[in-house]
């Protein structure tokens, strides 16, 4: 098996045919790895982050994560690809808000057509929240619903966690609590690629990406480019 | 969990639902109404042909007679004519003879009942009851009103019979329910008619007829007592045929029949009920074309609706796109959603329809309609149908949002 999980070769995105968000990206992502990804607003971090999520397409180069090529899969095969490999965390944590913190975390088992409610109990659980699998998103407190987010993001136990400035709208003790309960993901043997603004989170990671102007500037350590 | 997220978007969206509904309801109630009128109206008028033993009525064609004043014509009269009994056993000599189940004459007479101290202007009607008649080849056909009509004619006590001989001073006869009301009359009683204070007839009430119809304001007797009593011998006003009309148009058996006696019309009971029938097609079409444009606006209705309830979702569609939702699992989701508004806007269109359809019913037809159980089927399809439809164009939409784009807030 080799070592390299994701490796971005060549990979641009343009938009509308002339704002160039990433330009030319080489770029290899280890297994258990945690990459922190940093840099200036509009550099191109979130830009790459949806292509490796598998939510947006390159405009040219190519995206492998283990043996699949991305590029090659239509949109049903991506969105059962993201659905078995990839667990979202979003800064704005988008939860069903009619949903319950239990009922949000088994929506992506649904779509993979497990019904085992245990399994989201004790992933609630593992982020500190047995105690409010019934509120619905609106009953919790941001800290909350960022760990139900988290929770979500684990429940189909993806190959990689993508997570996109996941304590930007919190406060320092809640914003800490996420941040600690990324690290016991990634202790766990989970491969993590995190965008942050914060220096101080990015140095959590085992090595900073910095991308500025659609390119990558700088890697703590590895540079490909 | 589907049913987790159909439950709570619904309750989450109660105004948007409650809208759709009514789009739905308003949609369905007027074909619900239609379907309603129209299949109790053909079923009360195919009750009406079933318990109608008889399909034909043979009347005579009446002269009519301008009067006026010089030149100037006021009014007209109709010259009373009748049809002879010696011609009733031409109607077994045309081509389509075996299809002729049975007749019977009638010959009606305003006369005078007296009874307990009461009188009463009744209609006598001379009829055959059973009568064993002798076709042209010499052959014997048993016929009267009771081979046509037996089975709509509820008899209490006795039909009375033509074989019998008749003491014309004194003779059987059968009376309808009314009249047994009017005078106070039972079986066994005996009373007498009158015909212009001339002849005088003694009944003895041997049956109580109840039919539904005219009949129950009539007595009855054999022809020739009202002959007699009348002083029309051989004179009868109309003839009730029974004729079995599968592989032949009841039209050919009437048409052959007035070629036989030229001096008859003879009707199908199609031809008179055409009146209510015609009302019942105008409204059927006026309706049909009041239905479809009611139908298009709700579907317009609830499209809009349905388009307007998914761009207030789109980032929760994305969302669900984002974490591995399939475009199927999208839709499955929303066409549930369209079906369960069209069942329930079905329902309760069926339940408005139905007080519509009492209304329109009451005020055209003068009667109450019974709930047809059938349309509710109907009326859910169609209603399904509907909002299966409007939701087309709002689904599609929904699987083109791009996750990526709503959750960057775009």
């Amino acid at each position: 098996m080799s070592k390299e999980l994701i490796v971005l070769d060549n990979l641009s995105k343009i938009y509308d045919g002339c704002t160039t968000a990433l330009n030319e990206i080489n770029l290899s992502i280890s297994r258990g790895d945690w990459t922190s990804i940093t840099g200036p607003s509009g550099s191109g971090k979130t830009t790459l982050l949806n292509m490796v999520s598998c939510l947006d397409k390159p405009t040219s180069g190519s995206i492998m994560i283990g043996e699949t090529k991305i590029n090659d899969l239509n949109q049903t095969e991506l969105t059962r690809f993201r659905r078995e490999n990839i667990g979202l965390i979003f800064q704005q944590h988008y939860l069903i808000p009619y949903l319950s913190a239990l009922e949000n975390v088994m929506l992506p088992m649904y779509y993979n057509n497990n019904k085992d409610e245990s399994i989201a109990i004790k992933t609630l659980k593992r982020v500190g929240l047995g105690h409010r699998l019934h509120s619905i998103p609106a009953k919790l407190s941001g800290g909350e619903q960022q760990r139900v987010c988290i929770a979500r993001s684990l429940i189909n136990n993806p190959r990689i966690l993508i997570a996109d400035e996941p304590t930007g709208n919190l406060d320092q003790k809640n914003g800490r609590v996420v941040l600690n309960l990324i690290k016991e993901i990634h202790e766990a043997g989970n491969t993590i690629l995190l965008v942050t603004h914060n220096s101080k989170i990015a140095r959590e990671g085992d090595r900073i990406v910095q991308i500025i102007d659609g390119k990558v500037s700088m890697s703590n350590m590895t540079v490909i480019n | 969990m589907f049913y987790q997220i159909l439950k709570k978007s619904l309750f989450k969206r109660k105004g948007r639902l409650i809208i759709a509904v009514i789009a739905i309801v308003m949609g369905v109630t007027i074909p619900a109404a239609m379907f309603t009128v129209s299949l109790d109206v053909n079923n009360k008028i195919g009750a009406e042909f079933r318990k109608f033993g008889a399909n034909l009525l043979i009347v005579p064609k009446s002269d009519i007679i301008p009067v006026g004043i010089g030149d100037i014509s006021l009014t007209s009269v109709t010259n009373q004519q009748y049809i002879n009994e010696t011609d009733i056993y031409k109607i077994k000599t045309i081509n389509w003879s075996k299809n002729i189940l049975g007749y019977a004459p009638f010959l009606y007479q305003v006369i005078t009942a007296k009874s307990n101290g009461q009188e009463q202007q009744v209609v006598l009607t001379g009829t055959w009851f059973e009568k064993n008649t002798t076709l042209e080849d010499g052959t014997n056909f048993l016929t009267g009103v009771r081979r046509i009509n037996s089975w709509w004619w509820s008899v209490e006590g006795n039909w009375i019979g033509d074989l019998e001989f008749f003491n014309f001073s004194s003779t059987t006869c059968m009376i309808g329910i009314n009249v047994a009301k009017k005078m106070n009359l039972s079986l066994g009683d005996i009373f007498s008619v009158t015909y212009q204070d001339e002849e005088t007839l003694s009944l003895e009430i041997s049956g109580i007829i109840t039919t539904g119809g005219t009949e129950d304001n009539h007595i009855f007797v054999p022809l020739e007592v009202a002959q007699y009593l009348t002083e029309q011998t051989n004179a009868i006003h109309t003839i009730q045929v029974s004729a079995l009309c599968s592989g032949c148009p009841i039209e050919d058996i009437a048409s052959e029949i007035e070629s036989e006696i030229n001096y008859i019309e003879a009707k199908t009971i199609l031809q008179m009920t055409n009146t209510e029938m015609s009302i019942l097609h105008t409204i059927e079409m006026m309706m049909t074309i009041v239905t479809l444009i009611a139908l298009l606006a709700t579907l317009l209705g609830v499209s809009t609706t349905l388009t307007t309830s998914i761009l207030e979702r789109k980032t929760e569609i994305g969302l669900m796109m984002s974490i591995g939702a399939e475009n199927r699992k999208i839709a499955s989701l929303f066409l549930t959603e369209s079906l369960l508004i069209g069942v329930m806007g079905g329902f309760i269109g069926f339940i408005i329809g139905i007080l519509g359809a009492q209304f329109v019913s009451i005020t055209v037809f003068n009667s109450f309609v019974s709930p047809q159980l059938i349309v509710l089927p109907i009326i859910l399809v169609i209603a399904s149908i509907v909002s299966l439809f409007a939701s087309i164009i709002p689904i599609n939409r929904a699987l083109k949002i791009e996750p990526v784009l709503v959750l960057r807030g775009d």
